[in-house]
């Protein structure tokens, strides 16, 4: 019988002897969402893919499925499918036999395993492929084999680990959108293993940001784009990241080198040195505020990245066309007083702000 | 012409003339044992050599099926080989598998064990392997042939295969766990299919080594179980060398060898070269 697919890991720690590769992660998916685990290599996400997998045992902590522990569980018995970001086909096997291996080891009669082979096959188009085996496929249709195998059961749990990083730019882009739709149409919870974060922000519904083995933010990709809590998510998310500059704060007024950049708000506590955020985009050259001067640009088509040297930090603009600007120039630059982002210099986090409206 | 013209034109000329001159060096035992076993006995004891001589296949004849028929001890060698050669398998198979895949301390001794039973000169382990073979009244036995035979297989085999296994992504096992197939079922329908290279190249080496294993059965056998070598070493004696017999009977004798070799040589081709190209769909 299908369930729910709500996924619950409490508590979970995973140490290979004395490394700790996983510290207390708590964290509850919900049924049919999808759900991202981002963050760069060694951050821990893999490993809690893993372990929602099977594939590892935690050193500490449960992971329930639909409030069902099955924290000791082997990876058959938790009906789920998987995606490897190799794809894991078996080489020996012909592509109908790939797809329907799932169902093979799951004793469905061969006359239903055919139809149900196909089925699979036709939802991400390579039914005209099935006699093939692997190594007479593209990388595309070697991932659509692998969409297919995990499908082909119908899982209450969808694992895909990092399964578009092996395309190439073009059709990573157009497998991003089958995959969102894939989804919606099986309604299955789905988990998501990537390090780019652009790809996280256009096909979770929430995601979780890992750092050092870690979860540093949970939360709906514009929440955390809005709203990063600590300098490391705000230098990971968004493309180009946000921009990161010393600065200092008193009360009202914030600092970047000797000029008082205009915000609304209040910073409790005592006068300190911060870490002030602001995102390319957020930024305008109207003639007034920070002197800035125009190191190099970078057209990227319909926008143009304004690479500017304020005082000794590099600081990127986003502007609509092309540079307005020669490089080298000296320009003005005024930051949204609306959309400035302030981080402790010592912890990293996030600094909230009283009176935080306009 | 260029240096390098000249240079490519002397290689392209002497890369085949040496290829030629390793396989004359390699084959002529080979042929020279043809031409003897189509003399007659006293025809090859001529000085000098006769090479213009009338062929004749009679000792071909003796040998299969005469009074020097080496048929009964032919059987009695693949009986011996082909029984070492399945238990081999069929035990190095999940053994390497093991070691292969999961962490034993043992794992890290196994290429030593393997080098130290290559190393260790065999005539010293004659008399322990007789001793113990006395004691338990398997002298002259093929049960007691077939175990000497597997002490030294097994850790060949399984030291072989290891690397074979280890080719193959652990991904792919995990793939199938998912998929629900056990440890037993992913060994049988995933990695078996995988290595069956590895599986023919390990059964040549093992039956070759068994089926020209000489010294221990000539030891540890000779009168109830007599292999074909052994049999091959009656021909020679104080009085008189039957040489035309001696090599017909070797001829005779690499019949099952060459036979094995070229019906896994696809396989073993396939085997040798794994790892060297990245395996189609695998990565």
């Amino acid at each position: 019988m299908k369930g729910l697919g709500r996924v619950r890991l409490e508590g979970i720690e995973k140490r290979y002897g004395t490394v700790s590769a996983l510290k207390t992660v708590n964290l509850e998916i919900r049924p049919n969402e999808f759900f991202a685990l981002l963050g760069p290599s060694g951050s821990g996400k893999t490993t809690t893919l893993r372990l929602i997998a099977g594939l590892e045992i935690p050193s500490t902590g449960h992971i329930l499925f639909d409030d069902q522990d099955v924290t000791d569980a082997s990876p058959g018995e938790r009906d789920i499918a998987m995606v490897f970001q190799s794809y894991a086909l078996y080489p020996h096997m012909t592509v109908a036999e790939n797809i329907g291996f799932p169902l093979r080891m799951s004793g469905v009669p061969k006359r239903q395993l055919a139809s149900l082979v196909r089925d699979a096959a036709a939802r991400v188009r390579i039914d005209h492929l099935l006699d093939r085996r692997p190594g007479q496929l593209s990388g595309g249709q070697q991932q659509r084999c692998a969409l297919a195998r995990a499908i082909v059961r119908k899982p209450r749990l969808f694992l895909l680990d990092e399964p578009l990083s092996n395309l190439d730019a073009k059709l990573r882009v157009e497998t991003r959108v089958e995959l969102k739709s894939l989804q919606r149409d099986l309604n299955v919870t789905a988990i998501y293993v990537t390090h780019d974060q652009e790809e996280a922000m256009t096909l979770a519904d929430r995601m979780a940001i890992f750092m050092d083995g870690e979860i540093v933010q949970i939360g709906a990709p514009a929440a955390i784009f809005e709203r990063p809590a600590t300098l490391a998510v705000a230098g990971f998310i968004g493309s180009p990241p946000m921009n990161l500059v010393r600065a200092h704060a008193d009360g009202a007024a914030v600092r970047v080198g000797d000029t008082v950049t205009p915000w609304h708000g209040r910073i409790p506590g005592p006068p300190r040195d911060i870490m002030l955020g602001v995102r390319p985009g957020d930024i305008a050259a109207d003639g007034q505020g920070l002197l800035a001067e125009v190191y190099v640009s970078e057209l990227l088509g319909e926008t143009t990245i304004v690479n500017l040297k304020i005082g000794a930090e590099l600081v990127k603009m986003r502007v609509n066309g092309g540079s307005p600007f020669r490089d080298g120039e000296q320009i003005r630059v005024r930051l949204d007083p609306n959309r400035l982002h302030l981080f402790e210099r010592d912890t990293g986090k996030r600094i909230e702000v009283e009176a935080d409206s306009k | 012409m260029t240096r390098g013209g000249v240079r490519r034109r002397l290689a392209k000329a002497l890369i085949p003339a040496s290829a030629t001159a390793v396989l004359a060096l390699w084959a002529f035992p080979i042929f020279w044992a043809i031409v003897v076993a189509l003399k007659s006995e006293s025809e090859v004891l001529a000085f000098p050599p006769s090479l213009v001589f009338k062929p004749t296949l009679a000792n071909f004849g003796d040998s299969l099926v005469g009074r020097f028929s080496i048929l009964p001890e032919m059987w009695t060698s693949l009986v011996i080989s082909s029984v070492a050669t399945l238990l081999t398998i069929v035990l190095a198979v999940p053994a390497s598998y093991a070691f292969a895949r999961l962490r034993l301390p043992a794992g890290k001794f196994l290429g030593f064990y393997v080098l130290a039973t290559q190393m260790l000169p065999p005539v010293g382990l004659v008399i322990p392997y007789f001793l113990i073979l006395n004691r338990v009244g398997w002298l002259d036995t093929y049960q007691g042939m077939i175990t000497v035979y597997l002490t030294f297989s097994l850790p060949f085999a399984i030291w072989l295969m290891v690397s074979f296994m280890e080719d193959i992504p652990r991904e792919m096992e995990e793939a199938a766990a998912i998929d629900r197939a056990s440890r037993l079922k992913t060994l049988w329908y995933i990695i078996l299919p995988q290595v069956r290279g590895g599986i023919a190249v390990t059964v040549v080496f093992v039956f070759l080594n068994c089926w020209d294993e000489f010294l221990f059965a000539v030891q540890l056998s000779g009168n109830h179980v007599r292999p074909v070598t052994v049999a091959m070493y009656n021909f020679v004696s104080v009085e008189q060398t039957l040489w035309a017999k001696l090599s017909a009977a070797s001829l005779i004798a690499m019949v099952p060898v060459i036979a094995i070799g070229f019906a896994a040589q696809r396989h073993i081709v396939k085997g040798l070269t794994v790892g060297a190209v990245k395996g189609g769909g695998r990565r």
